[in-house]
């Protein structure tokens, strides 16, 4: 048999091999904070990295080990360090590489919570940000200083649907010496493997289109080990003796995993946003059918960009697969099998139509996240992206009648129905107000 | 740590402890187009119980500078430099793969400096096919490809990995990739061109052990068997459901094998 495998199969069997003992075919939950040591020698060689296993849930767990390596392999990366939010794996991956004086140069278009954790959270800290807008590839170039520790962007930008280029955009950062770190949420594995186009960082809330149920939260980081922290004394946290495990030189001793093991051995230790056992069982069972969920969503996200496209009552929509989106041919060069089911559109009548729509819909539902089987729909200005200044607003693409949708796995007929119904009423409503 | 060899640096992974000057040393060797992270499992584990570990990255390898060595017996000869120049004097050596026919020739060469030897995923030969040399050449990932998953059994294969999170087959790749172009296609020729295998293996004298992975596609066991047969007094060590990457593979197995050897060898 190949021992090579393809995305939908490791999707099902990668990092689990069912043991001896029970033969449990389905991945076991380890609902357990601790486990058992064989004697002293086993639990001081667990402490300090010398051997595979589990110490203590924080830090590891056999479940969420699955989840961990099952994510490695769909991104093709080297490790992978699985948490409790999508927003805790952008923090651990900072918190890896930064110190107090540090710099990050990030996309200006991206989701609120991380433009926010960079802009008020980390600067309190001394960790400064410069927002860039990410096509501008010289302008990245020119944000990047001796103490940028990284570039740090979205594939798709949530919610102004802008696509970065990251082949272009790894070739700057690494002329600069410096990675890319890439939140990959919007496209997942399946549609874009941010890796192979020189990325060297990914992160994925699980939340999302991931575990794809809306029944979980999790968070993932995963290594590229396609990185060389070696080559100056740009990343101490990575090259210098670690404050703990004997002073253990992470680059020399685990090589191309030494981000994850600084992520796991400082992040999960002295940090612990530990997903819960339960929901990497939950996000797991997603990741069973991703590739097949994904086709759906990407064709049911064309028929509705196509209906809404020709629809009388829509004022405008976005989607990287028209072909008048700035960033049409980067998105199809990238992300053939489909650009993401994040749609956003305004409806004729302006904010007040918009958010007609949306307290209009019955089958989509109007809540804060993505990437669920369901259709959702929400106004980013007034909720996701209400946190943040106008000026950051503005830069993210964040127009006043902005509707952000996520197109989910219904009948696309009922889609359609629901948002035609939905649209009328809300011209109704907007044209009697104004008459 | 880095040490200079015929004026190249070449890193040696002690397993982060500097051990004091008594302590037994173990020479960890390295497999084609590997570095010392193939003893990852090892390193960290023998060097915190009272050990001194080794791992050198082979010239033109890993974190080591210089070009790769072109025929098993200078690797032997370099290990010979290494260990001089490193102040020992008698070492146990560890060979994993190529890493083994470099140990075996290093007994055969310098037997005063063995105290035992160690042979892992290894036959008297391991003659390798000339489109793979050929692809290794031409520096194409598919070399790559071919040399990490046919090096690991089911479990590597699947991801699942002794360490939270790690994958071994895109580790491997890394590791692969990482090293200068055409150093894994320099490492198989070596290992192809070598035939020495039977008089080495019969030349050693001191405590052996050969350890094999039972589900190892690339030096299957049954050549495996007749290498430790080779060897006078060498002890077999089966392990089943691995592959040949299996330090990697079956860490706390093959340590508890090793371990067994150190007490022997007094090493």
């Amino acid at each position: 048999m190949s021992k090579s495998f393809g995305f939908d199969t490791l999707g099902l069997h990668a990092g689990y091999t069912p043991d001896d003992r029970h033969g449990s075919r389905a991945v076991p939950i380890h609902q357990t904070t601790s486990y058992m040591f064989n004697d002293t020698e086993h639990a001081a060689a667990l402490y300090n990295l010398e051997v595979g296993g589990h110490l203590y849930t924080r830090i590891s767990n056999p479940t969420i080990g699955v989840l961990e390596n099952r994510m490695a392999a769909l991104e093709e990366g080297v490790a992978a360090v699985a948490v409790a939010t999508g927003m805790s794996a952008v923090f651990l991956s900072i918190l890896a590489l930064t110190s107090q004086g540090d710099h990050i140069v990030a996309s200006s278009q991206m989701y609120g919570g991380n433009i926010n954790l960079l802009e008020h959270t980390m600067s309190r800290f001394g960790v400064t940000t410069s927002f860039v807008d990410p096509t501008d590839h010289d302008a990245i170039a020119a944000a990047i200083k001796p103490n940028t520790k990284m570039v740090f962007g979205e594939v798709i930008g949530n919610p102004g649907l802008d696509v970065m280029d990251v082949s272009a955009v790894a070739k700057v950062a690494h002329a600069a010496g410096v990675p890319l770190v890439i939140d990959a949420t919007l496209n997942t594995p399946y549609l874009m493997k941010p890796l192979k186009h020189g990325a060297n960082i990914v992160i994925h809330s699980l939340t999302k289109w991931i575990g794809g149920h809306g029944i979980a939260m999790g968070g993932v980081i995963v290594d590229g080990g396609n990185f060389d922290w070696g080559q100056n004394d740009r990343f101490p946290t990575l090259t210098q003796p670690h404050f703990a495990f004997q002073g253990v030189n992470l680059w020399e001793e685990f090589g191309p995993a030494a981000f994850a093991m600084r992520v796991r051995s400082e992040g999960m230790y002295n940090i612990g946003p530990t997903l819960s056992p339960t929901n990497a069982f939950h996000i797991l069972q997603g990741i069973e059918t991703l590739g097949m969920r994904m086709d759906r969503h990407m064709a049911n996200t064309a028929e509705l960009v196509a209906f809404l496209k020709n629809h009388d009552g829509v004022a405008w929509v976005n989607h990287p697969s028209l072909p008048d989106h700035s960033c049409h041919d980067v998105a199809m060069r990238q992300m053939p099998k489909g650009a993401g089911s994040i749609v956003t559109m305004g409806i004729k009548g302006g904010r007040m139509a918009s958010q007609a729509f949306i307290e209009s819909v019955e089958l989509a539902s109007h809540l804060a996240n993505v990437g669920d089987a369901r259709t959702l729909v929400i106004h980013p200005g007034s909720t996701t992206h209400s946190h943040i200044s106008a000026d950051a607003m503005k830069a993210a693409g964040l127009t006043d009648d902005l509707i952000r949708i996520s197109v989910g796995l219904e009948d696309i007929n009922d889609i359609k129905a629901d948002f035609n119904r939905a649209i009328k009423i809300a011209q109704k409503k907007t044209s009697a107000k104004g008459s | 740590m880095q040490i200079s060899i015929n004026d190249a640096d070449v890193f040696v992974s002690t397993g982060g402890r500097v051990a004091d000057e008594h302590a037994p040393v173990l020479l960890f060797l390295h497999g084609s187009g590997q570095t010392h992270l193939s003893w990852l499992l090892q390193a960290r584990f023998f060097a915190n119980r009272g050990w001194s570990v080794m791992a050198p990255d082979f010239p033109g390898h890993g974190l080591s500078g210089g070009a790769p060595l072109t025929a098993i017996e200078t690797m032997a000869d370099w290990c010979h430099t290494l260990i001089m120049a490193a102040g020992h004097k008698k070492v146990t050596v560890i060979g994993h793969s190529q890493g083994g026919l470099v140990a075996m020739e290093l007994a055969r060469r310098h037997p005063e400096y063995v105290a035992g030897i160690g042979l892992i995923s290894l036959a008297l030969a391991i003659p390798v096919n000339p489109q793979l040399i050929s692809m290794a050449e031409d520096n194409e990932p598919a070399a790559f490809d071919a040399m990490v998953t046919w090096g690991h059994g089911h479990d590597g294969a699947f991801h699942d990995h002794p360490m939270p999170g790690n994958s071994h087959i895109f580790m491997g790749k890394r590791i692969m990739a990482s090293n200068p172009e055409g150093t894994l296609a320099v490492d198989l020729k070596a290992c192809a061109a070598y035939a020495d295998g039977e008089q080495a293996a019969a030349s050693i004298t001191q405590p052996a052990m050969v350890i094999l992975a039972g589900d190892d596609s690339m030096t299957p066991c049954k050549q495996g068997e007749a290498l430790a047969a080779a060897i006078p007094h060498a002890e077999l060590v089966k392990i089943e459901h691995a592959g040949h990457m299996l330090p990697i593979e079956r860490g706390d197995d093959v340590n508890r094998a090793l371990r067994r050897l150190f007490e022997q060898t007094g090493a």
